[in-house]
């Protein structure tokens, strides 16, 4: 049988908060959406677009736009706060 | 996909809902994002109001800074056939080397590295994004076997640990972008000569131990502890080979001038940390005697179009032979008037970006510089002090730009150990 020595992990357990519970919607139907343009190219029309959509086809009440200044930084708090207290469903975006 | 998962586990949201558009997309027409876009708006429409599941997954692990985490966990690893073998062999499948061999963190070398420190095993140095990982001593200890590194160089771990921890740093950004940002370690005060930390010939190049091991195994923390894996969270498009190892000791004994820990308020006695945002080095070989020459040319190869540190005033780096340092001290000038002087010369018109690249400084920068057209004269940081410069290297007439990541700042951190 082969010879066995025990070695300490490298690595550690991800995350710093214990698990959030999911939330969902019953319905868009008169709901305010929220979008922070993560300042990627492009996404300021998809967000445009997404917008419009929401509110023609699924019947998104109003939509409040919010972009970051760049995308290598995080949201303002303020921003995300104000989206947060307005909105009901806020949608943002990661990598290219 | 993978990415955001990984990103929403991170932050406790495993269940975020996550819509996905193709790739590329940031090249693509506008007729093409609205084809994207017709597609996406299902999704969302989906999984907002999708039925919603209920989870108990806890972290384990999630402890504030200077607080207790958890001991780390124990793997038996089978001699089949030798202990080394068998380990890489490990490491290559669990993704826990740089590619590179290591050195298997049995109990006996993990302990020996705690002689390097007064530091509890368990006691939370840092979390490092983007996993939030909780980097304990012992895990710092761990992964500096894993690098090689002798035990004398975990205070300076620590210390860079903490520093790449400074929300200023912006760790999160350096770890995740398609840039090539690597973490670059400066080394000062007496612990560099007494670690064998180098700073003179070659000292970004191989041969040091300690410059290679100490640098490797920071890199080896922020994989293992802090999750940012190639192709997963690190999305570097082609990265650079500084994220293997790229450490080194300032040369203050060349150093006119004043070393950069003393520049940042620390005595000289004392030893730091300074860990920056590096995106590459690029050389700047020029036999120039006069001092307006040298800054002329070194202002010149500052200015790129295609530079972060333009689009967003950051924090460009000068890493300036002794020789080239000694030609600016004997004209007179101080570090600060050679960064102002390189602050005046290296301006650029906007015009010379491209245009996309052009609006992304507007959206920047208005702020900071009120309107910018094409002409206006962009600073490459916000002030002239924002340039960092340090004396390193050996003979020649060689300095060296390192620009950096662009929405980061260096941090210093004292190295605390038993001796200084």
């Amino acid at each position: 049988m082969a010879e066995v020595t025990p070695v300490l992990v490298p690595t550690a357990p991800s995350g710093q908060k214990s698990e959030q519970p999911k939330r969902t919607l019953d319905t868009l139907q008169g709901r305010v959406v929220g979008f922070i343009d993560n300042a990627k190219p492009n996404f300021d029309y998809l967000v445009d677009d997404l917008a419009e959509l929401l509110v023609t086809e699924y019947g998104v009440s109003k939509v409040i736009k919010r972009r970051k200044r760049a995308a290598s930084i995080p949201a303002p708090e303020a921003m995300i706060e104000e989206l947060a207290q307005s909105c009901d469903l806020v949608i943002t975006g990661s990598g290219d | 996909m993978a990415l955001g998962r990984a990103q929403a586990s991170a932050l406790g949201y495993s269940s975020l809902p996550i819509a996905v558009v193709p790739h590329p997309f940031g090249s693509v027409d506008r007729n093409a994002v609205r084809a994207m876009a017709e597609q996406c708006v299902k999704q969302i429409a989906a999984l907002a109001c999708a039925t919603p599941g209920v989870t108990t997954e806890q972290m384990s692990g999630a402890s504030a800074s200077g607080t207790t985490g958890a001991r780390a966990a124990l793997l038996e690893i089978a001699h089949e056939p030798d202990l080394v073998t068998a380990f890489n062999r490990v490491c290559r499948e669990r993704r826990w080397s740089d590619g590179l061999p290591v050195v298997a963190p049995t109990r006996e070398r993990v302990e020996q590295m705690f002689s390097g420190t007064r530091r509890t095993p368990q006691e939370t140095v840092a979390k490092l994004a983007p996993a939030f990982g909780a980097a304990t001593v012992e895990g710092i200890a761990i992964n500096a076997v894993l690098a090689g590194c002798d035990s004398a160089y975990l205070p300076v771990l620590i210390a860079a640990v903490e520093a790449v921890a400074a929300p200023q740093f912006n760790l999160q950004s350096i770890q995740s972008t398609t840039n090539p940002a690597a973490v670059w370690i400066i080394v000062n005060g007496p612990i560099a000569r007494r670690l064998g930390i180098n700073g003179q010939c070659n000292c970004l190049g191989e041969g040091a131990w300690a410059n290679a091991t100490i640098g490797r195994a920071l890199r080896l923390i922020l994989r293992n502890i802090g999750g940012a894996l190639p192709g997963d969270m690190d999305r570097a498009t082609q990265g650079q080979p500084g994220k293997y190892t790229f450490c080194c000791a300032e040369n203050e004994e060349e150093n006119p001038w004043e070393a950069l820990h003393v520049e940042r308020g620390y005595s000289r006695e004392r030893s730091t940390v300074t860990v920056v945002g590096a995106e590459g080095t690029m050389n700047m070989c020029t036999l120039a005697r006069k001092a307006d020459d040298l800054i002329r040319v070194i202002a010149g190869t500052m200015r790129h179009p295609p530079s972060n540190e333009y689009v967003h005033g950051s924090e460009p780096w000068i890493v300036l032979a002794p020789e080239h340092a000694e030609i600016l001290h004997a004209a007179g000038l101080t570090k600060a008037e050679v960064k102002r002087r390189l602050w005046e010369e290296s301006k650029m018109r906007a015009g010379v970006m491209a245009a996309e690249d052009l609006g992304r400084t507007q959206a920047s920068r208005t702020d900071e510089l009120g309107t910018i057209r094409p002409d206006t004269l962009l600073t490459i940081s916000k002030r002239a002090d924002d340039i960092g410069i340090i004396v390193a290297g050996g003979k020649g007439t060689h300095s060296v730009y390192i620009p950096c990541f662009g929405n980061t700042r260096s941090a210093t951190r004292e190295v605390v150990c038993d001796q200084q």
